[in-house]
């Protein structure tokens, strides 16, 4: 179990022309990742997602706040204390195209950290190909063909499931995936999904999924805790069936209102919601940060910051003054 | 010029259209025998994976495909124009720009970081004999306040003083400055988010239709089509699979590429189960089956015929598709609703756990 509290981070720019611009990538974010559970950030670039991810991960320092790993807090840890957690995490990124290292063979990208494994874990050296084996099975990959292979040999879809195994070289508790199939062929995207859904299922493993598409959160797991991250600050959060079939705050609103309608199958949710203006990080207003976009804003949404609560009794946590459930989604058209 | 200008939205037909590429192997077709009509005033969609040759077909388009590929065989013809793919050197040029406008992918990688878009507007025009340059200015300006920019501002910017979505505004903006009635757009809002590509499409709606535009979008998401073609042409391998009026196409796809590829989409709503993946994986450039059918690995209803025999074009409706088992369902009840949608998915079903599809299709 993995959770966070009042986690802030910020960026400070460098270079002639930007120098001395903070960027607030998280302003407070608490999250809680039970074990074998699954979590979905999702949000726009730059709402502070893959950097939270990336924290999780131990691959990234925060500013304030604590990070607490199976009930250990990991601040008053030095960096070398705090390895062995954080190794219990594994990263899979967007790009597995440059995850690998072209000049191994998927042998010899899977015997190195699986021998470092057998010398910790006092196992024989027969065991690494053993499980070399086992894993690129589990991952639905065929190791005989998959073994003597260089990643170019490889589609995209396989070859993430090679990061996938080398991920589970180092028995890791979680998996933080960070847009891990928008680089994947739409035809074998879910194909990636249903993995790290059967990982879990039958390792116990827990997923972190970090996604600008909101669709694909839904498919790691229907118990899933789904967290709307919009610029630094946690603005929904809840279980990812009722946030998608019923979400209150109109940031979560608008990103599932610009989700294309499959015309002809689909028709379009009753009430869209359009930000009423671009995202401009620059503006800096007292109160809460979608306001100036928000089509809905009263006078008080401009001068108070709204925090993440159950008021008004919505089933899910949200951070608005003014939650209202709308029919944003679209719905099938029903075959008859 | 020896060609007139033709300011109204100009048709396009693609017949036979074949391209190749030179490898140390032989020249392999990345396109082959494509026919595509894109009809006057309409946006149509072409959606394939990786390796479909969809961006191919868009350079086809501009006779731009770079060595060493080469157009092998077919034409191209566009109103007013003639057929592009015998336009050489001077003419081409002039071609590019002022009659088929062009939104390359990745537009934030197309302009020139050390120039202002002023000043790139300014060489475009130049380079194109535009006598009128305060006019072109106007003109540009115009089209940016229409997509919701400060015109002004924008022009005196250099691209990283630009997000994401005003670039890709700006070269959409590039592509119309010259009148240009015949629009490529290759994969438009790819890297953008969610929200700024909702915008885009908008835009791209809105400047088609007040513009009188004939426009193609290329893209590998089937929802982008879904929100602004008004017809689809599915590529798989080279060949265009399936084409028609985007509702009958997504409505009643005929082509299992085209079925599989739709169950494969996550949704926001439904059951989560009957989305699945396609088993196999889509064909590159060296495993495109030289005989048969392209997508005959990866299909559900593959038959004895489609090794050997080159699919035939069934029509049905308003919309045409490339299959062997689409011909035979058609045969066998006079119409091809196939097969009863149940049976399609027990088949699919029947492949077992989500996580070994893609092994599938692919062993030596």
């Amino acid at each position: 179990m993995i959770t966070g509290k009042n986690i802030t981070k910020t960026f400070r720019q460098r270079g002639s022309v930007l120098a001395g611009r903070e960027v607030r990538a998280l302003r407070g974010v608490d999250f809680a990742i039970e074990k074998g559970g699954a979590a979905s950030f999702i949000g726009e670039s730059g709402c502070g997602k893959t950097t939270l991810g990336r924290i999780i991960a131990g691959l990234e320092t925060h500013d304030s706040g604590e990070i607490t790993i199976d009930g250990t807090p990991m601040s008053p840890l030095k960096p070398r204390q705090r390895e062995p957690y954080f190794r219990r995490i594994q990263l899979i990124h967007q790009d597995p195209y440059s995850a690998l290292n072209p000049t191994r063979t998927i042998h010899q990208t899977l015997d190195a950290p699986l021998a470092l494994r057998a010398r910790q874990t006092r196992r024989p050296r027969s065991w690494v190909d053993e499980r070399a084996e086992e894993l690129l099975a589990l991952v639905g990959l065929d190791p005989a063909y998959v073994l003597p292979r260089y990643p170019h040999q490889l589609s995209g879809g396989m070859r993430q499931r090679v990061v996938i195994a080398r991920a589970l070289t180092v028995d890791p508790d979680m998996l933080v995936a960070d847009e891990a199939v928008s680089m994947i062929d739409v035809s074998l995207r879910l194909g990636i999904l249903g993995l790290l859904k059967d990982l879990r299922e039958r390792l116990g493993v827990s997923v972190l999924f970090i996604t600008h598409d909101v669709a694909t959160a839904r498919y790691i797991g229907d118990d899933g805790e789904l967290y709307v991250i919009y610029r630094g600050q946690v603005v929904e959060r809840g279980h990812v069936e009722t946030i998608i079939s019923d979400p209150v705050h109109p940031y979560t609103q608008s990103l599932l209102s610009a989700i294309p309608v499959l015309h002809g199958l689909e028709q379009p949710g009753e009430q869209p919601v359009v930000p009423t203006e671009a995202l401009d990080e620059s503006h800096h207003d007292a109160g809460c940060l979608f306001a100036r976009r928000c089509p809905f804003r009263t006078e008080r949404c401009e001068s108070e910051l709204p925090v993440l609560g159950r008021a008004e009794g919505t089933p899910q946590e949200h951070a608005c003054f003014h939650p209202e459930r709308r029919s944003v989604v679209a719905t099938p058209i029903g075959r008859g | 010029m020896s060609v007139t200008p033709e300011k109204k939205a100009p048709g396009v037909r693609v017949s036979g259209l074949s391209v190749v590429y030179r490898t140390p192997t032989g020249e392999l077709p990345a396109i082959s025998g494509i026919d595509l009509d894109l009809v006057p005033g309409t946006i149509t969609g072409v959606v394939g994976e990786s390796g479909s040759g969809k961006s191919t077909l868009a350079l086809s388009l501009l006779n731009a495909v770079q060595s060493p590929g080469r157009i092998s065989a077919g034409s191209v013809e566009i109103d007013g124009l003639g057929d592009v793919v015998k336009l050489r050197g001077e003419e081409l040029r002039k071609a590019r720009g002022r009659h088929i406008g062009y939104v390359f992918q990745a537009a934030q990688n197309s302009l020139n970081p050390l120039k202002t878009v002023g000043k790139q507007l300014l060489d475009l025009g130049r380079s194109h004999d535009v006598a009128d340059l305060r006019g072109l200015v106007r003109e540009a300006k115009d089209l940016l306040g229409r997509m919701g920019m400060d015109g002004a501002r924008v022009l005196d910017s250099h691209q990283h003083e630009l997000s994401g979505g005003m670039r890709q505004r700006v070269g959409i903006m590039f592509a119309l400055v010259l009148n240009a009635h015949l629009v490529v757009l290759d994969e438009p809002t790819t890297a953008l988010d969610m929200i700024t590509q909702a915008t885009i499409l908008r835009i791209v709606r809105e400047v088609h239709e007040e513009r009188g535009l004939t426009t193609l979008v290329i893209t590998h998401d089937l929802g982008v089509v879904a929100e602004v073609a008004d017809r689809l042409a599915v590529m798989y391998g080279g060949q265009v699979v399936e084409q028609g009026p985007t509702m009958e196409v997504l409505g009643a796809p005929r082509h299992p590429y085209t079925q599989g590829l739709l169950r494969a989409i996550p949704r926001l709503v439904g059951d989560i189960d009957e989305a699945r993946a396609l088993p196999g994986r889509p064909p590159t450039l060296g495993t495109i089956p030289e005989r048969g059918c392209v997508f005959r690995d990866r299909c559900v209803l593959r038959m004895d015929v489609c090794e050997t025999e080159k699919p035939p074009v069934v029509s049905l409706g308003a919309s045409i598709a490339l299959c062997h088992a689409v011909e035979a369902a058609a045969d066998r009840d006079g119409r091809a609703d196939i097969p009863p949608a149940g049976g399609l998915q027990e088949v699919v079903g029947a492949q077992g756990a989500t996580g070994v599809h893609e092994v599938r299709g692919e062993q030596p």
